[in-house]
């Protein structure tokens, strides 16, 4: 450890930890644009200058690591006067185009701008001017005028995915990010060089022009788009429902986990919450097929659903969970299953083509709480088939009811004909989930789900991590988590009174099942603990 | 953009040899690459795209990072150069001395404008900030050779000289 002194403060700190750094565990903000901690260090930006002791020239403050009895400087008159050359610098080629650039409100330059700004600005000459509004693949859009050459985005694609598409080219004033002639920004994790980009040079296609930044509120979330479980933060809108197309969620960011995806997620992530918003989804409970279908409220739903329930014997119902539900959700799925005696229970269904997998985050198992429902229980039982056998079952008329949640079975890897003689011969078909799929039509009663976005909840990634997520937006229609409409079916079946929030369903979870005992909403905080069994 | 020069882009064995000799010699090797791109600039006459990322090959970079140093050099030619090129230094000795006036004049004899290339491929003509030659201005580089105290009769003096 070495001690120092920053701005009159003390602070001890691990050897080898930057000026920057330092300064953060004191709460005291060192402006930069090229320094970003997953990265490593270049020294382009020059904006972090310090005073050390009595050093007649400020010293960039990323590329100085702390010495024992440093005495450090970040707010004599001289450092704010080399910010604000600085500043000016970076910005003599900038168009000032904030009125129509989607990173105004989230801009660095903007932000240093209204503490360090020159504010009389003394460039005559004209601007060089560069390429503006290039597309750099499916994801990215470059605007070279507003870049500051700061090489994030280059060291991020050589030192995280190690692909190396980005380069600055030419130079002098000249010099601009780019790609080399012919190829595509299309890694798997492109969409975080947005992210890192401190000024308006990289954004988002999928984002661009949508919403404006301070219209969006903001809620931690998991992401469910595989087992990793990477902590991502909600970026919806509300506020301006007119904008967007009407779209509440507008984006997904990544949000810092040390163990689990530092700053980053993939595209797949980032771009898989389409769902949410979509004109598939379930908006009210449903009764009946085809065109003898009829919307219905839950008052209505619920009896129909636990007379079906209590019409068959045990061993003719079947229970297909799926891994995108959460904990709380299959803790009551768990409760009712065993309240009734059913034996067929299962929450595997393969996918059509196995999923991708990477060693940087990417996860083959595309659904992020496999581990939770095998920990709560919800395999197949000594005795009982799993999911498949319960589709040969139900066509051999020996299951005639199917309770099926989420899986759109017919994207299963299983033959189509198949699925379909099984929803066709079965006499009771349940369909639980948020959207349409290639099965809930052929469903008698539906239950709609709220997305992971619209309830609290907690998923159990791939090595045991328990993490939880946030409501963001109110569930869609009349659609209820599957918490509440399990709570509603367990009280209706004689299980006592529903529980009272996924945090009471959590709390019930934790004093049943022994991996999970002792934790609470409270214990996970926002980053999650790992189950010690 | 390849095809004017139509000259294959790859190493014989011995400029191989070569570059291994030249990554051999620093501790990182990449280091070798602004010699290594020399060389591939006297074997296909310019470096093209499709040169880059030979390059790139034999150093394991990506393109992007061989293109990076490629566009940052002003001596590497990345469109095929004439046989024989000419530097016209405009800084700020040559021209009090007249360095616009040879320009004029070359490009009225060689018909290209400055960055250009006869069409028969003889002469490229180019402008250039100071080569350190002040004491012959206005001066200008033909090839490897200084021309200085330069008039219009020089000038074509020097024309006649090449092939």
């Amino acid at each position: 450890m070495v001690r120092l002194t920053i701005d009159g403060k003390e602070i001890e700190v691990a050897e080898g930890t930057n000026i920057i750094e330092a300064a953060r565990r004191l709460g005291i903000e060192v402006p930069h644009y090229c320094y970003h901690p997953g990265l490593s260090v270049a020294g382009q930006c020059r904006l972090c200058m310090v005073e050390l002791g009595n050093n007649p020239r400020p010293q960039i403050g990323c590329n100085t690591q702390v010495a024992e009895g440093m005495v450090v400087r970040t707010d004599t008159p001289k450092v704010l006067e080399v910010r604000q050359s600085i500043m000016e610098f970076h910005l003599i080629n900038h168009p000032l185009d904030c009125p129509v650039c989607d990173q105004a409100g989230e801009c660095w330059l903007q932000i240093y701008y209204m503490k360090h700004g020159l504010y009389e600005p003394r460039m005559v000459d004209e601007k060089v001017h560069k390429p503006k509004a290039v597309p750099l693949g499916p994801h990215v859009m470059l605007d070279a005028e507003r870049c500051i050459l700061c090489s994030r985005c280059v060291r991020f694609c050589d030192e995280v995915t190690g692909t190396g598409e980005l380069g600055i080219f030419d130079r002098g004033d000249r010099s601009e990010i780019g790609l080399f002639p012919g190829r595509e920004l299309a890694n798997p994790y492109s969409a975080n060089v947005i992210d890192i980009c401190p000024v308006g040079a990289l954004t988002d296609r999928d984002f661009r022009f949508a919403v404006r930044v301070w219209y969006l509120d903001t809620a931690k979330s998991i992401c469910p788009g595989c087992s990793r479980g990477c902590n991502i933060d909600v970026h919806y809108n509300i506020r301006r429902p007119h904008h967007n197309q009407g779209r509440r969620v507008a984006r997904l960011k990544p949000r810092f986990n040390a163990e689990v995806n530092r700053w980053w997620i993939c595209d797949a992530g980032r771009y898989g919450y389409r769902f949410v918003d979509d004109p598939s989804r379930l908006g009210a409970p449903a009764r009946g097929r085809g065109d003898a279908a009829q919307e219905v409220g839950w008052e209505e739903i619920i009896p129909l659903v636990t007379a079906q329930l209590r019409r068959y014997r045990p061993d003719e119902i079947g229970v297909v969970a799926s891994p995108k539900m959460a904990n709380e959700d299959f803790f009551l799925l768990r409760r009712l299953v065993d309240h009734l005696g059913l034996i067929h229970v299962d929450f595997r269904v393969p996918p059509r083509t196995p999923g991708d997998e990477d060693r940087i985050l990417i996860k083959a198992d595309k659904n992020p709480n496999t581990r939770g429902a095998e920990l709560i229980g919800l395999g197949p039982r000594p005795g009982g088939l799993d999911a498949r056998g319960m589709l040969r079952a139900a066509r051999d008329r020996r299951i005639k009811c199917l309770w099926v949640f989420h899986h759109d079975l017919q994207a299963s890897a299983w033959p189509a004909a198949e699925v379909g003689d099984a929803l066709r011969a079965v006499e009771c078909f349940i369909y639980q989930g948020s959207n349409s799929n290639g099965v809930s039509a052929a469903a008698h009663y539906v239950l709609p789900s709220a997305a992971w976005v619209e309830r609290d909840g907690t998923f159990t990634n791939f090595e045991g991590r328990v993490q939880r997520f946030w409501k963001a937006v109110e569930p869609l229609g009349l659609s209820l988590a599957d918490w509440e409409i399990l709570g509603r079916l367990g009280a209706a079946l004689g299980l006592g009174p529903e529980p009272a929030s996924a945090e009471a369903c959590f709390k019930a979870l934790a004093a049943s099942a022994a991996p999970f005992a002792g934790l609470s909403y409270r214990e996970l905080r926002d980053t999650g603990k790992v189950l010690s069994a | 953009m390849n095809a004017r020069g139509a000259v294959r882009v790859e190493f014989t064995p011995e400029q191989l040899a070569e570059v291994r000799r030249l990554q051999g010699l620093y501790p990182d090797r990449r280091a070798a690459l602004l010699p290594v791109l020399q060389l591939a600039q006297e074997a296909f006459g310019h470096i093209s795209l499709e040169a880059e990322e030979y390059v790139a090959g034999l150093f394991d970079l990506s393109p992007a990072h061989v293109h990076e140093v490629v566009t940052f050099y002003t001596l590497f030619f990345r469109e095929p150069k004439g046989r024989h090129v000419i530097s016209v230094c405009h800084n700020l000795t040559c021209h009090l001395l007249g360095a616009q006036q040879v320009l004029a004049h070359l490009k009225e004899r060689l018909g290209v404008e400055v960055g250009g290339t006869t069409p028969d491929g003889r002469v490229t003509l180019l402008g250039v900030e100071c080569l350190c030659a002040c004491e012959m201005a206005p001066m200008l580089q033909v090839d490897d050779r200084y021309e200085g105290n330069l008039t219009r009769e020089k000038v074509d003096w020097i024309l006649e000289g090449l092939a």
